[in-house]
């Protein structure tokens, strides 16, 4: 019975499970109908929203979504992004140049020409900007003062100028240790003399302990502004670390916004490391840019943008350099051709060429009979007075000597010429007298002694005086005929002017030994046919055949003259045409001067 | 390089000044000035290779008109003590000041200097005072900026000490 009950009641309870179950499916149904009725929002989203709040871990995709935009507010908003991520910026570019170099260089190659451009640009200006201030300055009265300055304080006088010139000067920046007052990091303006930084530091730090111990101040109060005659000391304080800049003359409060900015931004980078400090200051290398930031200057402006002064110093400048450049080498370039010309010339040797004092040393051997030096000094346009010789004498066997002192001991006259062969023959050429060719023949035995092998003379021809004045009567008795009206020879003529040329020859040769000047007149002449503007036109025409036919056989024109008569002067009066025939010719007339001294 | 900071302490006229004088410089005057403030120098020392760039604060020393300003000691590394052989009563200060700077900066690296023992006739420490040093576990040289004697001793030993950590 009771089992009957028991499952009875069992299968009631079974049965009303059921029913509840049933019931509370449709509650959910209902709840969830009507709460999409009230809320109207799908359930799938619905479903994700909470998904999202039992996760709340940010998934990539979603910050990929609102990055770009929250890395340009944080931009706007200050520079804490853009400092926190330098470190980061740095790693990756450390990173993509191990990489691959050539990514980065290519990336930032069109800007690295364009910035050395302006960087070069710059410093030349600054360069000249300080060259003009010295020079402008220095063509005032005030310069004096100045110099004075410059000569009692040791400074250069352009260094004066820019420091009375200036409105202020960062000189020197200082990071120091906080807590220890020793020095993290220093930097200095060019031409700035700074004491040991490390005493300057702790110095600094001294000073603030002293005045913080001996006034009655607050917590977080510092001592900022330190001023001594015209240097100003300005100090930041960050959390750890201070910064101090020691100022020349008066800066703008703005300079104290690029120290704050400087401090701030070296405690953001190094912070820990200063934190950390014990004594190594090598991180704090990387402080340095920070701190150049804070070596600001400012100079009074020139009132004339054009650097006039400078200008024209340089033009001076250039002008005096160009003119003393060119002189130089012109002289040095003069210089180099006289002594390779001396060196080439016969009978010289240079050994040795110094420069010393402003004069020129020359030492080397020289024969007596070899040119004298200072007439190729003249030559080469320089000063004689400025070169000094030291010569050794010797005896040169060169040709060209040898020929000399031959000349010399034979006493060779003008008329002879003469030469030496390969084989050191001595050839005796042109015109001498019988005595003088006897004696050099005497004399040549002690040719030997130069180098010579044989002297000989069989091309000398013997001059006689009275055979030259022979000569001359045997010439100026010569007529050459000429044809009717023309100035074409009398058939047989041709033969006279053959006997004509050794006679000139000699005559021209024997006066140079008797150092007389010879002049042959050729005289044109015709006969008394015709008018006699024409026939002194047929005359000349005849006589200047003549002077081009002897000139032809090497006769020198110099001794050579025409003169047309006409029918002026003829030989017989013209009964006959004989007599006409006579009468067109072309005579000679031998005229003998002595020669000019 | 590495810098560090020690300070000389001690009453007046021990011959602190003399000290670092003869350390940095290599000179001695026998003319006592005393120390308004503080005075800093800087000497580089080589210890096992490692160069060292020693910022030595030159302190005031101690009478009753100047007491020590325990602010000068910050971020000091080390500090030599320095005690005038000839006037026991230096000791006595050195123990006081040794109990200061400690209260200040905490247990750092340091030395007791005992100055002027080229005055042997005036000396005044006994082996009593010698006894109580030593108890205490501390180094102790004796020094004469006069004659030199271990003046460089007492800093590179320092130097070691404060290297050793």
């Amino acid at each position: 019975m009771s089992d009957s009950n028991g499952n009875r009641l069992a299968e009631e309870s079974l049965n009303s499970n059921r029913t509840e179950a049933s019931d509370d499916l449709s509650q959910l149904t209902d709840l969830s109908e009507l709460r999409s009725l009230l809320l109207g929002i799908e359930e799938q989203k619905l479903h994700r929203f909470y998904e999202k709040l039992d996760n709340p871990q940010v998934d990539a995709e979603d910050i990929s979504q609102i990055l770009p935009e929250a890395v340009i507010l944080g931009t706007m908003r200050n520079e804490q992004l853009s400092e926190a991520m330098v470190p980061t910026v740095e790693q990756a570019i450390q990173s993509s140049v191990k990489k691959d170099i050539n990514v980065l260089s290519q990336a930032i190659f069109p800007i690295i020409a364009p910035a050395t451009r302006k960087a070069i640009a710059t410093a030349l200006d600054e360069m000249l900007q300080s060259f003009n201030y010295a020079l402008e300055h220095s063509l005032s009265p005030q310069s004096l003062k100045w110099r004075i300055e410059a000569r009692q304080t040791g400074k250069s006088f352009a260094e004066v100028v820019l420091l009375r010139t200036m409105i202020y000067r960062v000189e020197q920046v200082f990071l120091i240790h906080k807590h220890s007052g020793l020095m993290l990091q220093h930097i200095v303006a060019p031409q700035v003399a700074a004491q040991d930084p490390s005493l300057v530091s702790a110095m600094l730090t001294a000073i603030q302990d002293f005045v913080r111990d001996s006034f009655n101040v607050r917590k977080n109060d510092g001592l900022h502004t330190l001023q001594f005659g015209e240097l100003t000391i300005w100090i930041e304080e960050g959390p750890t670390s201070v910064l101090a800049g020691i100022i020349r003359g008066n800066a703008p409060e703005e300079l104290r916004f690029i120290f704050k900015n400087a401090i701030e931004k070296i405690h953001l980078k190094l912070g820990k490391e200063i934190n950390d400090f014990s004594g190594d200051t090598k991180p704090f290398v990387a402080s340095k840019p920070y701190l150049e930031t804070c070596l600001a200057s400012h100079y009074k402006k020139p009132t004339k943008t054009k650097y006039i002064y400078a200008g024209i110093s340089l033009s001076i400048l250039a002008i005096l350099l160009g003119t003393w450049g060119f002189s130089a080498i012109r002289e040095h370039k003069r210089w180099n051709n006289y002594i390779q010309n001396l060196s080439e010339q016969p009978g010289i040797i240079v050994d040795k060429v110094s420069r010393k004092n402003g004069k020129y040393f020359i030492a080397g051997m020289r024969d007596p009979l070899s040119i004298e030096p200072n007439r190729l000094i003249k030559q080469a346009n320089l000063n004689p007075e400025e070169v000094i010789y030291e010569w050794e004498t010797f005896i040169s066997l060169e040709d060209e000597i040898i020929l000399k002192r031959a000349a010399q001991l034979l006493q060779k006259p003008q008329t002879v010429k003469l030469s030496l062969n390969k084989n050191k023959i001595l050839n005796a050429t042109g015109y001498a007298p019988r005595q003088w060719i006897l004696s050099a023949k005497e004399r040549s035995s002690s040719l030997s002694i130069m180098g010579i092998t044989k002297y000989e003379d069989k091309n000398l021809t013997e001059l006689d005086v009275d055979q030259f004045y022979q000569n001359k009567s045997e010439l100026e008795k010569i007529k050459i005929l000429f044809q009717v009206d023309k100035n074409q020879f009398v058939p047989g003529e041709r033969a006279k002017l053959l006997q004509v040329v050794p006679k000139i020859q000699n005559l021209i040769g024997t006066a140079r030994y008797l150092e007389k000047e010879i002049l042959i007149e050729i005289s044109g002449h015709a006969d008394t046919t015709g008018v006699e503007d024409a026939n002194i036109k047929l005359s000349l025409a005849r006589a200047n055949r003549i002077l081009i036919y002897l000139a032809s056989q090497g006769i020198d024109k110099n001794n050579l003259t025409t003169r047309a008569f006409g029918s002026q002067k003829i030989l017989r009066p013209e009964s006959t045409k004989e007599d006409k025939k006579l009468n067109r010719r072309v005579s000679f007339k031998v005229m003998i001067n002595d020669v000019a001294k | 390089m590495l810098q560090k900071k020690i300070c000389m302490v001690g009453a007046f006229a021990t011959g602190k000044t003399s000290l670092v004088a003869k350390f940095v410089y290599s000179i001695f005057s026998e003319k006592y000035q005393t120390t308004v403030g503080v005075k800093i120098d800087k000497k580089n020392l080589k210890i096992e290779e490692q160069e060292l760039n020693l910022i030595l604060w030159d302190l005031y020393g101690e009478d009753e008109f100047q007491k020590l300003r325990t602010s000068y000691l910050r971020g000091s590394s080390g500090y030599l003590l320095v005690v005038d052989g000839t006037r026991k009563s230096t000791l006595q200060t050195a123990f006081e000041l040794q109990k200061r700077v400690e209260d200040s900066i905490g247990k750092v690296p340091f030395i007791v200097v005992l100055n002027k023992c080229d005055l042997e006739e005036e000396w005044e420490l006994d082996s009593a005072n010698m006894e109580t040093i030593e108890k205490k576990g501390w180094t102790v040289i004796k020094t004469s900026a006069k004659t030199g004697l271990n003046v460089e001793e007492i800093f590179h030993t320092l130097a070691s000490k404060i290297l050793e950590g």
